[in-house]
């Protein structure tokens, strides 16, 4: 179902020029993606600017995709070499990516701030999870502005914490995304 | 002799009647004068009832709506789902899409990170493995897992997004009654498994409305145009239910209580069906009730209606009801009653018997006639025996047998008394029958045979003659095959081993008219009289059971044993329930509908073998059945316990500060049946001596003295509180901490410690002062030892002849000096400290002296200013003393010169010179020095720094800022 979402969307990307009906279809123009490991011994806060994705809101479908290392602000960079190798392994699993449909309905032409949750699926670590993540968007002038909070737990995508590092990595990670779309 | 008859048979049109509900009663909500919507009920675990209104959430105590507040700001306070968890936790599902939780008596939003539905939830249910579901109108259901919130659509494969309602199946699978079918869900890892059963199936209508456990996991399904069906979800089969003559439009709710389905629908009102496939009625329940929206039973069988969305009702459900209804004049007329075998009814009429009876599922009437009776005669005892036969007595024309198969009956004349005599009654047990009569008592003894005309062997009980009478109203075998007789003036008599025993006044029995007798599960008989209530015999005392006991009334027409071994007394105005083991009564009377019942015949009352009670009522015949569950006491909850008007956390909080002592305890007597009968009673231990009876349910006591308590509370609905449901709270109040033992220990053990440490100190200031005398006396005696040294002495009378002879002027001011000295050193010698600038003086003097002797070789330098010679205080003779030991230990030569330097620095007194060894070591040596040291360690804390570097002695004595005393 998602694959077929996936294709279609990576499709519609690569002839999106030759579509007759360009405005249902918003891109990532700028968008960042943060995340926050906060443990009794550390924090760790990296970010990246490298957010891609696309919406295409008549049917409410939607995927976005970060490059795992692309992720920078570590506290150090052997700490960013351990979270590319260790942990989420990104020349195996070099993305991660949300890929789903929107469950409230909203009009796109309308100015307005609407929180809405999006049902699909979060991949990280080449582990797909079912969620649902809520996002505030604000619609102004055909732009679409999103915004959200959500957690991660390492255990749900596999991602192992050697116990050395316990006190110094969280086993929930507050990801937030920042992303503005604009028609494509 | 024996006369065969043939009976006018005649069956009458089977009729519609409606059964009927008895104790009817609405409620609304209503808000300053608005009406509220009410969109759902549940039972909670503690028996209270909560409803989800457009207004937010109550609870329900039989009398008054209680609101539980939002903790939050809501803009649409409808609560359209309501759940228990297995915790007790209340969830609430709200038509915003919002959930919320019951949490410390306010309604809190569940605030997920997913965010909450934007769709009206439907329904909740808690899975095997504590997951918690809920379904939506729009957006399918949801289940909670591991902190995350996940969402179970038609993208998943949900046939449809509208979920009505949820239930769980015996292997933990949900099932999601939806607008397009039945959806089985369940989840395993994060894998969703959804299996869709719709018409294809076999499910009458997809549109599913409701879901009901049926047992043995099967489930009652109720559609929208479908009516009913089981889901066996074992073999995944739907049972269609055939009944065609009703038609049930769309199903909202079903209830099941003592295998009968209670059926609310949108549009017909509500059913009550004998099972799948079983007898539909419309039941009556007051009022255009067309819209019955959802149906639940209390903890006492109360069966509660919601109906058009806005009104409550309550009924007495399945406990009691109006099984046959009487046309006017009926009630009259009816002498005597039978429950038979198949749970049909006989009633009797002046001509004969009415059978109610139920075929092909319709209620039907069968009337059988006698010829031998006319309006004059009653029929007033009805009996079925082994052979199903219906044995009828009359007054004044016999007895007579009928085969009501068949139609056929005969009168029984085997016994001369019998022929046309007058029955009060007839018992039996297996194929024994007892009959009484006016004129004595005939057993009879049956053999099991279809037929009605065989003979069977009967015996009088002449014996009777011994007791006095042969009025007999009621004769019973009880379970020891003793055979009792309830006579009319004779008090109770008893048969046991061929001898009959008269049981009277002599026994402790007030009233000599016994009518009706029973046996407990324990053995105990127990009988009713005319008007004293009833007695308990447990085969040594007779116990009387009397209003005071809880009795309604004491002219009792009829006591039964029930199935679950209560005993039932039927009076005038109703029934009341005694369980023998407790002592405790409930009641069923005009609050449940009761009206007038029948007790002038004593054959109106009935019983089948299940124990179902039957009673003729002025409106019809009413039928008792005890519910295997049914509480008949109301249970005691302790509703808070409030600290000066505010709520406390009563089940953590025990223990209170002795200013924390205004306490109110609010307590609910729950019981719905009859909820303006209860009465409490309460007691606060530590407080109350006695219990005492009130109709309050807030009780305050303001000002309590420090202490330990129990707040007791008990509730009734007869004032009689004997083990009955208690609800408690124990607490203590603290002492004020100073009256506590150990603050007054630990007072005391400091004070003494303070005491002890004060004369301690004491003691080393008297021994201080002592030594610092001693020490001065010691001083004394040295300088003046060394001052009248006659080495001093000699030296200074050597000199002042060098000086005479020279300069006479000098050795008069020589020798006013060395007086000068002298007075000084007696005048300073008391003091504990003079100034700097008076020891300097002395010093001086002195220094004057001896430079008379070494001339220029020796020299003073005083850098000490006037303010600070002033302002310092030093024991006397310190610095002179420093000077004569500088002098004393030192060679004084133009080689080698003596310099004595005087400073201050960082608050010390500092005497410097430099070390030239005398070869020749002076006599007392060392003895001086020590003792300045002794004597600032008395005076100061600070110390005497004395340093010595080969070329300098330098000794620092600390000033001393104040004069010592």
């Amino acid at each position: 179902m998602y694959k077929r979402i996936l294709i279609t969307l990576n499709l519609i990307i690569l002839l999106g020029s030759s579509f007759k009906e360009p405005l249902t279809i918003y891109n990532v123009q700028k968008g960042l993606v943060s995340f926050r490991s906060d443990a009794p011994l550390e924090l760790i806060n990296p970010i990246s600017n490298e957010l891609r994705g696309i919406v295409e809101t008549q049917k409410k479908e939607f995927a976005f995709s970060i490059n795992i290392k692309s992720f920078s602000g570590f506290n150090s960079a052997i700490q960013k070499e351990h979270f590319n190798e260790n942990y989420l392994e990104s020349n195996k699993y070099p993305t991660a990516t949300f890929i789903g449909k929107i469950i409230e309905d909203i009009d796109f032409t309308k100015n307005t701030i609407v929180s809405v949750r999006a049902k699909g699926i979060l991949t990280i670590h080449g582990v797909p999870q079912e969620r649902i993540i809520k996002s505030e968007l604000t619609i102004r002038n055909g732009v679409i502005s999103i915004r959200s909070n959500f957690t991660v737990l390492l255990e749900d995508h596999n991602i192992p914490i050697p116990k050395v590092v316990h006190e110094k990595l969280a086993s929930e990670i507050k990801v937030e995304v920042n992303g503005e779309l604009k028609p494509k | 002799m024996m006369k065969k008859c043939l009976l006018f048979l005649c069956i009458v049109l089977s009729h519609q009647l409606k059964a009927q509900l008895l104790g009817i009663r609405h409620y609304r909500i209503d808000v300053s004068d608005k009406n509220i919507r009410i969109f759902t009920f549940i039972k909670k675990s503690s028996g209270y009832i909560y409803l989800g209104t457009s207004n937010g959430l109550y609870k329900f105590d039989g009398i008054k709506f209680t609101l539980i507040p939002f903790k939050n700001n809501v803009t649409n306070s409808s609560i359209t789902a309501i759940f228990e968890d297995n915790h007790k936790q209340l969830w609430i599902g709200m038509e915003s899409g919002d959930i919320g939780r019951v949490l410390s008596g306010a309604v809190s939003l569940f605030n997920p990170e997913e965010g909450t539905p934007k769709k009206m939830i439907t329904s909740f249910i808690q899975d095997k493995l504590d997951k918690i579901w809920f379904s939506t109108n729009g957006e399918g259901l949801y289940y909670m897992e591991n902190k995350h919130l996940y969402n179970i659509n038609t993208d998943d494969g949900l046939p449809d997004k509208y979920v009505h309602t949820l239930a769980l199946a015996d292997n933990g699978d949900v099932i999601a009654g939806t607008d397009q079918g039945l959806s089985i869900c369940s989840i395993s890892g994060h894998k969703k498994n959804i299996l869709n059963l719709s018409s294809k199936n076999g499910l009458p209508d997809n549109l599913i409305k409701v879901i009901e456990p049926a047992g043995d996991n099967n489930f009652y399904i109720g559609m929208q145009d479908g009516g009913i069906c089981i889901y066996d979800h074992t073999n995944k089969k739907f049972i269609i239910d055939q009944t065609s003559t009703v038609k049930y439009g769309q199903v909202n709710a079903i209830m099941v209580s003592q295998n009968k389905l209670w059926i609310g629908t949108e549009d017909k009102g509500l059913l009550k069906q004998t099972g799948l496939n079983g007898l539909v009625n419309e039941v009556e329940t007051g009022g255009k009730n067309s819209n019955i929206n959802n149906i639940l039973q209390d903890n006492e069988g109360n069966v509660w209606l919601l109906a058009n969305n806005n009104e409550l009702i309550k009924t007495s459900g399945e406990r009691v009801s109006l099984i046959v209804n009487y046309q006017p004049g009926d009630f009259e007329k009816v002498h005597a009653i039978l429950y038979d075998n198949q749970s049909d009814i006989f009633r009797a009429t002046p001509h004969g018997l009415i059978k109610y009876y139920k075929n092909n599922e319709t209620k039907k009437q069968r009337i059988f006639n006698i010829h031998e009776l006319d309006e004059k005669t009653s029929i007033t005892a009805l009996y079925q025996d082994i052979n199903d036969h219906i044995w009828i007595g009359t007054m004044g024309k016999g007895l007579f047998l009928l085969n009501e198969i068949s139609g056929e009956y005969r009168k029984i004349n085997e016994d001369r008394m019998l022929s046309n005599g007058s029955v009060l009654s007839i018992t039996g047990k297996g194929n024994e029958i007892f009959i009484s009569t006016l004129e004595g008592a005939v057993h009879f003894s049956v053999t099991k045979d279809p037929s009605i005309s065989v003979p069977m062997n009967y015996k009088e009980y002449k014996g009777l003659d011994s007791i006095g009478t042969n009025y007999i109203y009621n004769i019973f075998q009880d379970s020891k095959g003793r055979i009792w007789f309830a006579s009319d003036g004779k008090y109770i008599s008893v048969l046991e081993n061929g001898k009959f025993i008269n049981y009277n006044d002599k026994n402790g029995i007030k009233d000599k008219v016994i009518y009706s007798i029973t046996e407990d599960i324990k053995g105990n008989i127990w009988f009713s009289t005319h008007s004293d209530g009833i007695y308990k015999f447990d085969g040594r005392i007779f116990k009387n059971y009397s209003v005071i006991d809880g009795l309604s009334d004491i002219d009792i027409s009829a006591v039964k044993t029930d199935h679950q071994g209560n005993i039932i007394i039927v009076y005038k105005k109703g029934i009341d329930i005694l369980n023998p083991e407790t002592g405790q009564v409930s009641y069923l009377n005009a609050s449940q509908g009761i009206k007038e019942i029948n007790v002038q015949d004593l054959g109106t009352v009935a019983q089948d073998s299940s124990g179902s009670i039957l009673v003729s009522t002025t409106d019809g015949i009413i039928c008792y059945n005890q519910l295997t569950q049914a509480i008949h006491q109301p249970r005691t909850i302790l509703e808070n316990v409030q600290l000066f008007f505010s709520d406390i956390d009563k089940d953590s909080i025990h223990t209170f500060s002795y200013n924390e002592n205004s306490f109110s305890f609010s307590f609910t007597g729950l019981y719905y049946t009859d909820p303006e009968s209860i009465q409490y009673k309460y007691k606060l231990e530590g407080y109350d001596t006695h219990w005492l009876v009130t109709k309050d349910r807030t009780i305050p006591f303001p000002k309590l003295s420090p202490g330990k308590y129990t707040f007791r509370v008990r509730s009734s609905i007869n004032q009689i509180f004997n083990d009955t449901d208690e609800a408690s709270f124990e607490f203590t109040i603290e002492k004020p901490i100073w009256t506590t033992w150990w603050f007054i220990l630990l007072c005391l053990i400091s004070s003494g410690g303070l005491l002890y440490w004060f004369i301690k100190l004491r003691e080393r200031n008297v021994k201080k002062v002592g030594q610092l005398q001693q020490e001065k006396i010691i001083f004394q005696f040295e300088t003046l030892r060394n001052q009248v040294n006659p080495h001093f002495l000699f030296n200074s009378f050597n000199t002042l002849i060098t000086i005479i002879e020279d300069d006479p002027k000098m050795a008069v001011e020589y020798v006013e000096q060395l007086s000068d000295f002298f007075r000084n050193i007696v005048s300073y010698r008391d003091k504990d400290v003079i100034t700097i600038k008076e020891e300097l003086r002395l010093l001086q003097t002195y220094l004057f002296i001896q430079k008379k002797r070494f001339g220029n070789n020796l020299d003073l330098i005083i850098d000490v200013s006037e303010e600070e010679q002033l302002n310092n205080f030093i024991p006397p003779l310190t610095l002179q003393l420093l000077a004569e030991n500088a002098i004393k230990h030192n060679a004084v030569s133009k080689e080698t010169p003596l310099s004595i330097n005087i400073y201050i620095e960082d608050d010390h007194i500092v005497v410097s010179n430099n070390i030239n060894i005398r070869i020749s070591r002076a006599e007392g040596a060392g003895m001086g020095l020590q003792n300045i040291v002794n004597r600032y360690n008395l005076l100061s804390k600070k110390n005497v720094i004395i340093k010595n570097d080969i070329k300098h002695f330098v000794v620092s004595l600390p000033t001393l800022k104040k004069q010592v005393r």
